[in-house]
């Protein structure tokens, strides 16, 4: 670059540093119309927080706002649902974790290492999605039953890993592949050995991909219901997923108390999912070639 | 010394053999009473309130008079059998297995069963039909304590105000459910999803005119699809029946949108705790005057799998026969608004006396059939086939007759 | 005549190759976790399912082990049935529609969200609430929503004065197009947080250098975007397709497939051959059938991804 551009390029960034700094003071009206995207996207979600302030069973013809409010749904769903969301928040969040410390190191090989089977690879995760869940759960239940598995945190851990270590190593993967391979050159001449590597200089500037596959692998395993029935059999160690069912039987069903529990359950995981969604900042990939 | 040391010895024999003695008496009891067994694994899919405390507390009463602990597993209703399926393969079925009655004959054909004739078990006094429903190839495989079938609910004000009375004919349907539509609701709701639900509700009306499951492409059962036809096409009947369950159908009762619905007990609780809501039940009614509505029974079963256990398996019996007992069948069918099996005069009319509301559907029960009585295990298929015709007569995709033969196909 | 010289680098030269195979070692020991995994929990359901859709599987086979052999029979069956030609049209439709719907309406909202505002991230996390709720919760949120005579979605139509009280999930002409709508809406979470992810990934300094050049707007997007997030674009398409094939219990809890199998898919017809018939090597053998397809994919994607060769 010539000391021409370079004082060009310098402006325009303190330019748009200053339109920034602008925006972030007159920002609110980008606010209201991402408040209008979401007003459309999650009106069903409105239903549902009207539906759980209602008297038993609602039908279609609900009205539009509460107007009879009762927190009957609400008592109920403390009261019966607090030990399965937390046994679900334990196995999603160990999910995520178990997921990400396998597939990180594996999408890092597949993606850098030059191996000449990386795509038959690939495509083995690939078609480990295509499998019906129920084929699997099958499977893993007469597995379980002998290894003494069943009603246990770290059982369903393992069983729910099942959607986020191939979506994670996918994803990684497909991440990675964009780090340029001078920076890993870069690393290699330095002296650092492949773990080295991964740990100080690919997953630093990995982070977004990082966060959006654990936030997925905490995802899959918080809705998985499939595992949550086949792998547990008494009330001990039961997800949130099959807990709603107690509400629900063949012919009646108590929607205001099933509602109560989706919302007390999306609470948190809202909460855990905007403290995660901090690290997924612009510019981490940036620099780096530099 | 020596005889110190005698006496000693002597004092340490006499000692280990007490010991020995008391041990044993210990031990005694068990091998005594016979019973090696002191706990039964139970499986079954009541898993919502009340129904979960309700059969709980039974178990755990027949447990208790047994002298033996209940270990259960309750799971959704739609997951039972993927569970039975999953454990059977593991070999890991429970002691006693709850069905729900048209599944039992699927699964006694696979041999997982053991026939309750072994253990001395018989249908006698029970209704014919629920023996039939879990009878395979003539051996008894299931006992039933409890059933229910689908009747004829209407809103009393709604009629009144009309001035009409229940229909018992299905030409007094059609006019009835007709002079009941107006601009806010509609005379009439039934379910008719694609499952088994909608077969079930098709059911009534297909038996009552001498339709028959083993072939439905007949007349009889061509006319009783007409019917729902024409009440589609009326008006009268919202084309959500097509999406509906029970449970919406009743919702809509529930909320004054419709003025009559076909559908079962299970819903009185419900219906019972809106004060405003004055509601009464009648048969559904038959193609002529004076015909008899034959209603679907409901209604699960309890079996005992071939797990090898002889011990187990005799005492899963013996818990099969508590739960039918003359006063738990009475007891269970008031909590859950259910009729019993027994049919002794001595049963219903204590039953009846305990539950008046249940009346009608005491009676219906005497006349009602079972789904599996015929086809046993190839039950589904036709289900399966029974609903798509309606489906496709609903829709207009079909006449009656057209629909009932494309779903053969 | 082996000079000191010549013996010391061919010494050398040895040293550095197993050195090289210690490396290769550790790096083996990256994949080795994740490929004992997939072996350990995938490998036998795969196989036995391929086998199923070979057997003639029922009930009794669960019980008793045995299954007997009858090679393509269940093949035949499925696909001369007469649902199996309009299961297929619908899942390809239902495929096509549910992709092009989420991942547009996708990229429009995280490309938006690229924006700084306050509550930024507070709102890109509300957008995930539908992927969040359990399915039996948003099908019959749903179910209410679309009914034909009382459903809010008719009611706010109504006051539009837009059409006439559709029946959306009980109409066939209706039914699948609703079920795709649903499927957009459940999807649309997923394409947002994978694309804004890719996004964020792109270099400011691309922009502001394409800026200098005159390049805003669509033409940043076309030239700078898009050429960036094409690996993102094309695996975050790939899962789409796989999972959207597989999509059983939303179709099932809105509709059942119905009405008259109008939101029959090939999926939602292997669980009725399976759960309802009892058929299990047929269904087995139409697992296999959306496997066979969704690896047309799989193999399309991994082809593409060799000739664009890693980014430099």
């Amino acid at each position: 670059m010539t000391t021409a551009s370079r004082t060009r390029t310098r402006s325009l960034l303190r330019n748009l540093m200053r339109r920034k700094r602008r925006d972030r003071l007159g920002g609110w009206d980008k606010t209201l119309f991402g408040v209008i995207i979401l007003v459309f996207l999650l009106f069903p979600v409105y239903w549902m927080v009207n539906v759980s302030l209602q008297h038993g069973g609602a039908a279609a013809s609900t009205p539009w706002i509460p107007t009879d409010v009762t927190w009957t749904g609400y008592a109920k769903a403390i009261q019966d649902q607090s030990g399965h969301l937390l046994v679900s928040l334990l196995v999603a969040s160990g999910s995520a974790v178990f997921s990400l410390l396998i597939s990180a190191p594996a999408a890092y090989a597949l993606a850098v290492f030059r191996i000449r089977w990386a795509n038959a690879v690939l495509l083995a995760v690939l078609v480990s999605q295509m499998i019906p869940g129920i084929v699997v759960a099958n499977a893993l239940y007469s597995a379980y039953t002998e290894a003494g598995l069943l009603n246990s945190i770290f059982g369903l851990i393992l069983a729910d890993s099942t959607a986020g270590i191939p979506f994670s190593i996918l994803i990684l993967n497909a991440f990675m592949r964009a780090i340029p391979m001078s920076v890993i050159e870069a690393a290699r001449i330095d002296g650092a050995g492949p773990l080295r590597t991964l740990v100080s200089v690919v997953l630093p500037m990995s982070r977004n991909s990082i966060v959006t596959a654990g936030l997925f692998s905490f995802l899959f395993s918080w809705s998985d219901f499939l595992f949550a029935l086949t792998l547990t059999t008494t009330d001990e160690v039961r997800p949130v997923t099959l807990g709603l069912y107690m509400y629900i039987s063949g012919f009646i069903s108590d929607w205001s108390s099933v509602m109560a529990t989706s919302v007390l359950a999306s609470i948190p995981t809202i909460l855990l999912l905007v403290f995660a969604q901090r690290y997924i900042a612009a510019g981490t990939t940036a620099g780096a070639v530099k | 010394m020596t005889e110190t040391l005698r006496a000693s010895h002597a004092w340490t024999a006499t000692a280990a053999m007490a010991l020995a003695v008391a041990a044993s008496a210990l031990a005694m009891p068990a091998t005594a009473i016979g019973a090696e067994v002191d706990s039964i694994r139970v499986l079954d899919y009541y898993n919502d309130s009340p129904d979960r405390e309700i059969y709980g507390e039974l178990l755990n009463t027949c447990g208790a008079e047994l002298g033996i602990t209940i270990n259960r597993e309750v799971v959704p209703g739609s997951a039972l059998m993927s569970k039975v399926l999953q454990q059977g393969a593991s070999r890991t079925l429970p002691d006693l297995l709850m069905l729900d009655n048209p599944e039992l004959q699927q699964i006694a054909s696979t041999g997982a069963l053991v026939p309750l004739g072994k253990f001395g078990i018989t249908g006698e006094g029970f209704q014919s039909q629920v023996i039939a429903a879990s009878t395979y190839e003539g051996e008894l495989y299931g006992l039933q304590p409890i059933t229910n079938t689908i009747a004829l609910f209407y809103n009393v004000d709604m009629l009144e105000e009309a001035g009409v009375t229940p229909p018992t004919t299905w030409a007094e349907l059609r006019e009835t459910a007709k002079a009941l539509t107006t601009d806010d609701r509609y005379g009439l709701a039934f379910a008719a999803p694609a499952n088994y639900e909608g077969t079930w509700q098709f059911l009534p009306f297909m038996w009552s005119n001498g339709g028959d499951e083993t072939n439905i492409d007949t007349p009889e059962t061509a006319e009783a699809l007409q019917l729902w036809v024409d009440l589609l096409n009326d008006g009268s009947v919202s084309r959500s029946v097509l999406n509906w369950t029970q449970a919406d159908v009743n919702d809509q009762f529930r909320q004054g949108n419709i003025a009559m619905m076909v559908n079962g007990p299970w819903q009185i609780p419900l219906l019972s705790s809106d004060a405003d809501l004055h509601y009464d039940v009648v048969a559904i009614p038959t193609p002529e005057a004076g015909g008899t509505s034959v209603a679907p029974l409901g209604g699960e079963t309890w079996a005992v799998p071939n797990t090898g256990n002889e011990a187990a398996e005799a005492m899963a019996a013996k818990m099969i026969q508590c739960i039918n007992s003359d006063q738990n069948q009475i007891s269970l069918a008031v909590q859950r608004q259910t009729v019993p099996t027994k049919m002794s005069d001595a049963v219903q009319e204590e039953f009846v006396k305990q539950a008046p509301k249940m009346k009608t559907f005491s009676e219906m029960v005497k006349s009602a059939r079972a789904r599996t009585a015929k086809l046993g295990n190839d039950w589904p298929k036709a289900a399966t086939e029974i609903y798509t015709a309606v489906q496709l007569a609903l829709t207009g995709k079909a006449s009656p007759a057209d629909a009932l033969k494309q779903a053969q196909q | 005549m082996q000079t000191r010289m010549s013996r010391r680098s061919s010494v050398l030269a040895s040293r550095k190759l197993s050195n090289r195979r210690k490396e290769r070692l550790i790096e083996m020991l990256f994949l080795v976790p994740a490929i004992v995994y997939i072996l350990a929990f995938f490998g036998y359901p795969v196989v036995k399912n391929i086998v199923m859709g070979f057997q003639d599987y029922t009930m009794k086979s669960f019980f008793t082990g045995e299954a007997p052999w009858v090679g393509l029979k269940n093949y035949e069956a499925i696909i001369s049935s007469s649902v199996f030609s309009s299961a297929f049209v619908n899942t390809f439709l239902f495929t096509i529609g549910s992709i092009v719907g989420q991942f547009t309406i996708g990229l429009a909202i995280a490309l938006y969200f690229r924006k700084r505002f306050p509550l930024n991230d507070l709102l890109r996390s509300l957008i995930l609430l539908p992927w969040l709720l359990p399915l039996i919760v948003s099908s019959a949120i749903w179910r209410w929503l679309l009914d034909q005579d009382n459903g809010a979605i008719n009611r706010i139509l109504d006051m539009m004065q837009l059409s006439d009280h559709p029946g959306w999930l009980t109409t066939t002409s209706l039914a699948l197009t609703a079920v795709i709508i649903v499927n957009i809406w459940i999807g649309i979470p997923f394409n947002v947080v994978i694309l804004y992810s890719g996004l964020q990934d792109i270099p400011e300094e691309l922009y502001e250098a394409g800026q200098l050049d005159g390049a805003t707007g669509w033409q940043a997007f076309r030239w700078i975007t898009w050429p960036m997030l094409r690996p993102v674009v094309s695996v975050v398409l790939l899962l789409g397709v796989i999972y959207t094939l597989k999509v059983l219990d939303l179709i099932l809890g809105l509709t059942g497939g119905g009405p008259a199998n109008a939101s029959q898919t090939l999926a939602t017809q292997s669980y009725q051959l399976s759960f309802v018939q009892f058929e299990f090597g047929q269904g087995a053998a139409m697992a296999n059938i959306l496997v066979l397809i969704s690896l047309l994919f799989a193999v399309i994607y991994l082809y593409m991804n060799k000739s664009a060769g890693k980014s430099s």
